[in-house]
């Protein structure tokens, strides 16, 4: 390994290289700029394809099975496999259905899950825009995706979809609340919305010693935002076979695929940012620390899907406004009385 | 506490995460099939029937249609025998009714197939074929043919 | 002027959840099921036809079809039907044969219907896990007569034949595992409070009801009626075995599920018992070839892993059966469903469904 202080250094190394061929310096940013966006595509790409091999391998293993193991060393080529599949299929668009409404669904879907991207701090001043509202860019760009699957429910002209995505508004809309809820208490401990800062202040406690309810409501939630099992009656399968999702093939469907789980990439690494210190850690590069902690995060989610039923909607209503915003609503209280009697006695 | 039994179902999908896994490699690995397994196709030993049709008379679903000849010395053969095997049921009563063991399963599971008429097996053909004896017109040498077909269908050529 | 009305929405053969080809038009009120209509008949083959143009042996692989799931409970109903009406006695190792092939085929059948359960509510490790452990009693059968499915094991008179020399400690090593199996399934599933919550007083059949309508098998003796035909009126010789039967008390999805897990323990109780005190001997008893059954009628039923298997042959002394009309749980059962799903959610319909586990090669025979 090369002696790599960190991803801001590579930032650095690149700009002075740049500016060692292009003398106007703006010129240098915007190149700069261009390199960062080029980056953030790879890695939202990277990380759809390689988390669907990595669903299906967990999946196999947690079934006593072996998982994809054909297609390359290990089935490791099994998403490329899949993505071609899919780009080869007949596109079909159901009789009746509102045309403009039902194609725009699944890419609307995809640009709020590619869009968060660019408050993650990858590493020590490694974030694309460190916005002084970065938690609430998150929080409101993660809100806009519950309108495309209504979209999609309805456009497709088959009841399935329209009950489909009814559920998924009242799921997504009701976890919204506890969610920011839990997230209030981390902004309230560290004083500040902007990402950097709160990583910072993570450098000598992770949040999670001090918010842990915060933390467990944050992780319920995020699994309803994201339309995972147990909350994954939207593409309930087994009763409205796929919902929304029912009426669409091809690359729409890999559409609406690779969103759910670029936004599992992105819940994680939320989670990492505001509970799990960031990218602190001993002797490992920052860039090494958030990956693994990401990955433990989604090794999470990804375990309560493959063990748990899933819930019934009045059941999944009742959880969220009746247990989790109480509790959110508790923990608010309790931490903010707990900083007064700190700040009383330092 | 709540959530106990959740806890419980993630600790045992957490050990079958590192536990073995029971996948067999197919094709490179095959499973052996048991000494009783009905599977496969009619396997037919020519030298030991005697054209007796107790087979085809057993079968619920009329898939053996066997003709026989006798030759000059009023002697029965087995002139054709032909498993339709889209039709059986793989109940084994043709195999349990035969007196000689003349008929058999061959085991074999991969018989897909992809024409209709290819379920259609000649077995005396096939016999023959494995004894190493030509299949020379055995009609030569008859003279007086009595077609007795134990078939209930009716069948036009 | 702005009014809210019902809307119908089929689940149509082509389902994930619904059993088989099964069509339930459901009619509904928002999320809430107004009316929930079965339309069976999807699987259709005409077997109580192909009854009248086959011999009374040559039927038996036919009865295998019904409910593919228990070959070896439907094997056996036929056979006790036609014994009672010939008046044949069937040798004591052959009885014993019969009562643990039945018996671990009863423990297959509640493996496939707690795997469907997990995978309809959303939990598919659990069908994983359950079918797994079905296999290996599928490989008993295959060892003992060749097949995995549809045995043909049973017949007039006795089995077809003796079971092999390694089928003993291969069952007794399955006994064995079986355990620690069901209890990582308890583990599993149900501790799971989700799993609690999503069957609890959901599809309440009270037992008034259940007798009612006609209901058999587990689902009556989870609405708390305590009759098993193994018990009130033994066929075979289950009586020399010592074993209870579980019962429900409220007649909800969850204790059908309970019921259900109860009785493969039983099962394996009883294959023990019975491997203890199986004797030597034939296992089979001197049938005619040709059956003849004197002019009449008969009525015979057991207890099949989903209720009353029973059989109705009406012989006028020719080599094939006049008429033969099976009563069949899984069709019986099914009438319970519309009562059953009156104000649940479409999520309980699934539920209901996969609890009264009815097969559809037995609802549409």
């Amino acid at each position: 390994m090369q002696e790599i202080t960190g991803l801001f250094r590579i930032a650095k190394v690149l700009r002075d290289l740049l500016g060692q061929f292009i003398p106007d310096p703006q010129l240098v940013d915007i190149c700069m700029s261009l390199i960062n966006i080029g980056a953030i595509f790879t890695i939202i790409s990277l990380t759809a394809v390689v988390l669907v091999y990595t669903e299906r391998k967990i999946s196999a293993f947690m079934q006593r099975r072996s998982g994809p193991n054909r297609v390359g060393p290990g089935g490791t080529l099994q998403s490329v496999a899949d993505m071609i599949k899919l780009m080869a299929k007949e596109d079909i668009m159901p009789a009746g259905a509102d045309k403009w409404m039902w194609v725009l669904a699944p890419m609307l879907l995809f640009i709020p899950a590619a869009a968060v991207f660019v408050v993650f701090p990858f590493d020590n001043k490694a974030i694309f825009a460190d916005l002084n509202i970065g938690i609430f860019y998150f929080i409101a760009m993660s809100s806009q995706s519950v309108l495309p699957f209504l979209m999609a429910g309805w456009a497709s002209n088959n009841k399935y979809s329209l009950v489909g995505g009814m559920r998924t508004v009242a799921q997504m809309l009701s976890y919204e609340v506890p969610m920011v809820l839990s997230i209030l208490g981390i902004v309230m401990l560290s004083g500040s919305m902007r990402m950097s800062t709160i990583v910072a202040a993570q450098q000598h406690t992770w949040f999670i010693l001090l918010q842990p309810i915060a933390f467990v409501v944050y992780v319920i939630t995020a699994t309803a935002e994201i339309n995972r099992a147990p909350f994954d009656l939207v593409e309930g399968e087994s009763e409205i076979v796929a919902g929304p999702f029912t009426e669409y093939t091809g690359m729409r469907w890999a559409l609406f695929f690779l969103a759910e789980y670029a936004n599992l990439f992105a819940v994680s690494a939320i989670a990492t940012t505001l509970f799990l210190g960031g990218w602190n850690g001993p002797w490992l590069p920052g860039w090494i620390w958030f990956f693994l902690k990401v990955a433990g995060m989604i090794f999470l989610f990804m375990w309560f899907r493959w063990t748990f039923p899933r819930l019934r909607i009045d059941q999944l209503m009742s959880f969220g406004w009746k247990v989790l915003l109480p509790l959110a609503v508790l923990n608010i209280i309790v931490t903010g009385i707990g900083m007064y009697i700190y700040e009383f006695f330092s | 506490m709540v959530g106990k039994g959740l806890l419980e179902g993630m600790r045992v999908t957490l050990k079958a995460f590192f536990g073995k896994k029971e996948t067999l490699q197919y094709p490179e690995i095959k499973l052996t099939m048991p000494a009783r397994f009905r599977g496969g196709e009619l396997e037919l030993d020519n030298k030991k029937c005697i054209s007796c049709g107790l087979c085809a008379r057993a079968c619920p679903n009329h898939v053996i249609e066997l003709t026989t000849g006798s030759d000059e010395q009023k002697k029965r053969y087995l002139k054709s025998y032909v498993y339709h095997s889209g039709l059986c049921l793989y109940c084994n009563y043709c195999i349990e009714a035969c007196p000689t063991n003349a008929i058999c399963w061959d085991k074999n599971y991969e018989n897909a197939r992809y024409f209709k008429e290819d379920l259609d097996v000649d077995c005396l053909a096939l016999a023959k074929e494995k004894s190493g004896t030509t299949t020379v017109e055995v009609a030569q040498g008859d003279k007086t043919e009595q077609e007795d077909t134990l078939k209930r269908r009716e069948k036009d050529e | 002027m702005l009014r809210t009305e019902t809307f119908t929405l089929n689940m149509g053969p082509q389902h994930p959840s619904t059993h088989g080809v099964l069509q339930v038009i459901l009619e509904l009120d928002g999320e809430t099921v107004v009316q929930a209509i079965p339309n069976m008949g999807y699987l259709h083959r005409g077997i109580e036809k192909l009854a009248e143009s086959r011999t009374y042996a040559q039927f038996i692989p036919y009865t295998d079809r019904l409910d593919y799931v228990s070959s070896m409970g439907n094997n056996l109903g036929y056979c006790q039907t036609v014994e009672k009406m010939m008046g044949i006695k069937v040798p004591e190792r052959a009885e014993y044969l019969r009562i643990i092939m039945t018996e671990l085929n009863r423990i297959a059948s509640h493996l496939i219907f707690m795997g469907s359960l997990a995978i309809d509510l959303g939990a598919s490790t659990g069908m994983m896990f359950g079918f797994r452990s079905r296999e290996r009693i599928l490989d008993l059968f295959d060892m003992a007569c060749g097949a995995r499915q549809t045995y043909t094991y049973i017949r007039f008179g006795g089995v077809s034949a003796d079971i092999p020399s390694e089928f003993i400690p291969e069952l007794q090593r399955f006994l064995s595992d079986f355990p620690a199996m069901l209890d990582e399934y308890h583990r599993l599933l149900t501790g799971n409070e989700i799993l609690y919550h999503r069957l609890k007083n959901t599809g309440v059949i009270s037992g008034q009801r259940a007798l009612e309508i006609g209901l058999t098998g587990p689902a009556l003796r989870a609405s708390g009626v305590d009759y098993d035909i193994r018990k009130v009126e033994p066929y075979g010789i289950y009586e020399r075995f010592d074993f209870s039967v579980p019962l429900g008390q409220v007649g909800d999805c969850w204790d059908r599920y309970i019921v259900r897990m109860e009785e493969m323990k039983q099962s394996a109780s009883i294959v023990a018992q019975a491997l203890e005190q199986m004797p030597e001997g034939a296992v089979m008893a001197t049938v005619p070839k040709v059956l003849k059954p004197p002019a009449g009628e008969v009525y015979h039923s057991i207890e099949n892993p989903r209720g009353e298997l029973g059989y109705y042959i009406v012989s006028d002394g020719g080599v094939n059966p006049y008429r033969l009309h099976v009563r069949r749980p899984s069709f019986i059962n099914l009438q319970v469903l519309n009562e059953a799903c009156q104000g649940l959610l479409i999520g309980d319909v699934v539920a209901v469904l996969a609890t009264l586990d009815s097969l559809m090669g037995e609802v549409d025979c």
